[in-house]
């Protein structure tokens, strides 16, 4: 579903990804495991569009969206959902309006979607997350898993096909994280999505992933399913996992 | 953020009003008067010994006050923002208000303070005088940059020394050599200030540098060699900024809220008593002595004085604050504009060219921003501008936008850019990002800003006294003038009334605004 065609991609003259090729399986939930700065979020972020690869190709469902050094199709024409690191909340809206505000301003593009449609729709996504009580409470007036159930109902709000998740469940507490990863991994069936899930915590991919794609320095180190990965003999997936 | 946004009209139309406006008048005037004027030769042997020794004195006086502004600034700042000293949050805001005042009524409090001991006014020595008020006048800027420095030190950096050294030796071994940027900052910037200073020397009788740009500007109508005698100021004043231009545009203190590190306070044990009677005697020396003199001064008649100078200055309410207010809303459109697309993560070899502008007329000195604005504005075409009060606006434009520019940049730098990337997702686009995301985040400070250019440009007096219309009626311009002969008493009620109204107004806003700001006001966590 996802091809990322020989992509190298450096921040000024510091290189982040050489020569990668990947392929993400359309309706799988695949974690990019590696330690901080080895390129994960960079692969998150040149899939969504935010940032231009020095060269390559990206495709999303066989259509070039990325190709020498240029966007040929924009972040929100690739029906992605993006969660940040740091969640990105807009702290100056309420929770409803979090999740309302892609759809209240593309609504002259969706012509369908009229301001009961829009309050139908939100209402719908928060009685999913349990967030219905708090819909008129302010970002920082949540608990912290609240706030990453936030940040993933307005992202699933203008339906996306694929979700990019990066690294969302920093600063959790163990408890709400494992309640986070079930509701992680029901949202694939529910919502019919492709996941990319970013992390550096081994335990996280495998509680959740379909596939591991192990990366380090750049380039990809080993991909496979959880129990290819546990059972590795790669020296580095040995000590990755072993720390 | 969107990497074509550089390219916006808006950012074009901005960037070229500034430069149409305010830049080319300064390039225009001092080009002409260098390359072109007839009387060049003849203006350059002008240049004799008693010009460089003008410069001297300028350079000498605008160091003592730089150093000392700097060195009370450093003592100020170390007990009110690393230390638990009593009363350290309200004297923080307290020993700001020097800062929002013109400096001309500081100059009138002390002369009144003479007045009133000695009978005599010339009793205070002119140079002591300047000192005096100027360092008054700067020292809470000095404070400000250096306390803000101070509080951004991660505290582990002084903790780990703990381990090593004692306190007296971690100040001076670590915590003020990690200082060292914002010091040189405040060295430069007072100095920069003190040296185009104007109105103080003026009243003080205290013949410098700029006092005989003006001279020569007004009262020989040698317009040619005033700006000659310009162009050294401002390559000092430019060399100086320039050098230090990574520092200043960065300085911590052009934040407004800004989130520091982990700060570490020293426990000043029996130093106590002694730090809080400095704080006390700067307090009473800065701001208690001075407005205390100023109402005795201005009452001691009973209230006629009072009631003339309210007549007097009557006239000039209406247009002072109207200027004054449309003055601070260009400023922070300006300031907005180019603090957005500088902040903006492109490419583009130019993004910082409007910053560099700002910095640039920011550097010269006040009378000669006003000079370059009537050479270029007198002629028939422009007349328009030149007899109306466009010219005074464009002046207020020129001379604070790089302060609201640094402002608001140093707001914007504090969203994550993930928040509108968030938006950028969603299909928002560029201009509703801004309008429904980035601009109700910085809501604050733009308010401050606004607030802040409005006290500047209430108070101008060096560029604004060369601009004014003939029949144009500005507060600080009809008390300057009128001083010269009015009587002690005149002169104090005038500027009480002045302070007052600035006072008045920064608590209209600040009603005014109020609920507006609770509702944009977060906890970003």
């Amino acid at each position: 579903m996802i091809k990322l065609n020989n992509i190298t991609h450096t921040y000024g003259i510091k290189p982040v990804l050489h020569d990668l090729t990947l392929d993400i399986e359309a309706n799988q939930l695949t974690c990019l495991l590696g330690s901080s700065g080895s390129g994960k979020t960079s692969i998150l972020r040149l899939i969504a569009g935010l940032e231009i690869p020095k060269s390559g190709e990206i495709t999303i469902d066989n259509i070039s969206v990325t190709e020498n050094k240029q966007i040929l199709i924009p972040p929100h024409k690739r029906t992605i959902g993006f969660i940040f690191q740091d969640l990105a909340l807009w702290s100056h809206f309420t929770v409803y309006k979090n999740i309302a505000f892609g759809l209240t301003e593309q609504k002259t593009t969706r012509r369908q979607s009229t301001k009961k449609n829009i309050k139908d729709t939100v209402f719908k996504m928060l009685n999913f997350f349990g967030l219905q009580e708090h819909a008129e409470k302010y970002p920082h007036q949540l608990s912290g898993g609240q706030k990453q159930l936030l940040a993933i109902s307005r992202s699933l709000v203008l339906k996306p096909k694929i979700l990019l998740m990066d690294e969302p469940l920093t600063n959790i507490d163990v408890k709400m994280k494992r309640k986070i990863l079930e509701h992680i991994k029901k949202l694939k069936q529910n919502f019919n999505l492709t996941i990319i899930y970013v992390t550096h915590d081994h335990k996280e991919a495998f509680a959740i992933a379909d596939k591991i794609v192990v990366i380090d320095e750049g380039k990809i180190e080993a991909t496979g399913t959880v129990e290819q990965i546990k059972n590795s003999e790669n020296k580095f997936i040995k000590y990755f996992i072993e720390i | 953020m969107d990497r074509r946004i550089i390219k916006h009209p808006l950012y074009t139309i901005v960037l070229l009003s500034f430069i149409f406006f305010v830049v080319v008048p300064v390039i225009y005037t001092i080009g002409t008067a260098l390359f072109f004027d007839v009387s060049f030769n003849d203006n350059l042997q002008s240049l004799d010994k008693h010009t460089f020794f003008l410069l001297s004195k300028s350079i000498v006086i605008a160091s003592v006050i730089a150093i000392f502004s700097t060195l009370l600034g450093t003592t100020l700042g170390f007990l009110l923002y690393k230390t638990n000293i009593k009363f350290h949050r309200s004297f923080k805001i307290i020993l700001l208000i020097p800062l929002l005042i013109s400096p001309y009524i500081l100059a009138v409090a002390w002369k009144d303070c003479f007045f009133i001991f000695f009978n005599n006014t010339n009793l205070i020595p002119s140079y002591l005088g300047v000192i005096l008020v100027l360092t008054t006048i700067f020292t809470p800027l000095s404070m400000l940059i250096i306390g803000n420095a101070l509080s951004n030190i991660n505290a582990q950096l002084e903790e780990s020394g703990f381990m090593i050294i004692n306190p007296s030796k971690i100040i001076l071994r670590i915590t003020l050599p990690l200082i060292k940027p914002a010091l040189i900052t405040s060295f430069v910037l007072v100095f920069i200030f003190s040296i185009s200073e104007f109105s103080v020397p003026a009243f003080f009788d205290v013949k410098i540098f700029t006092t005989e740009i003006f001279t020569q500007f007004s009262a020989f109508y040698n317009h040619s060699l005033a700006i000659l005698q310009s162009a050294l100021l401002i390559i000092i004043c430019v060399f100086l900024l320039f050098t230090e231009r990574q520092y200043i545009a960065n300085a911590p203190f052009f934040s407004i809220g800004s989130k520091g590190n982990s700060n570490k306070t020293y426990n000043l044990k029996g130093w106590n008593s002694l730090s809080l009677l400095f704080i006390f005697f700067w307090f009473f020396i800065s701001i208690l002595f001075p407005f205390s003199i100023l109402f005795f001064q201005s009452l001691k008649d009973g209230t006629s004085k009072f009631i003339q100078a309210f007549e007097l200055l009557l006239p000039t309410f209406s247009s002072s604050i109207a200027l004054s207010f449309a003055g601070a809303l260009i400023i922070v459109f300006v300031g907005f504009s180019a603090a957005y697309f500088s902040t903006q993560q492109t490419k583009t070899k130019n993004k910082k060219s409007f910053d560099w502008l700002l910095l640039l007329i920011f550097a010269i000195p006040s009378t000669i921003f006003g000079i370059s604005l009537i050479k270029y504005y007198n002629h028939p075409v422009l007349d328009f501008i030149y007899s109306s009060y466009a010219i005074i606006i464009i002046g207020y434009v020129g001379k604070f936008s790089f302060i609201s520019a640094k402002l608001i940049g140093n707001a914007i730098k504090q969203i994550p850019n993930s928040l509108c990337e968030a938006a950028q997702v969603q299909g928002i686009v560029p201009f509703k990002r801004l309008l429904k995301i980035l601009i109700p985040l910085i809501i604050p400070t733009l308010f401050i800003t606004f607030v802040i250019s409005f006290i500047f440009c209430f108070g101008e007096l060096g560029t604004s006294i060369m601009l004014y219309p003939p029949g144009t009626e500005l507060m600080p311009i009809k008390v300057f003038t009128i001083m010269a002969n009015a009587p002690q008493s005149l002169t104090s009620s005038m500027t009480l009334i002045v302070f007052s109204i600035t006072l008045l107004m920064i608590i209209s806003f600040y009603f005014i605004m109020k609920p507006f700001i609770k509702n944009y006001s977060y906890t970003n966590d």
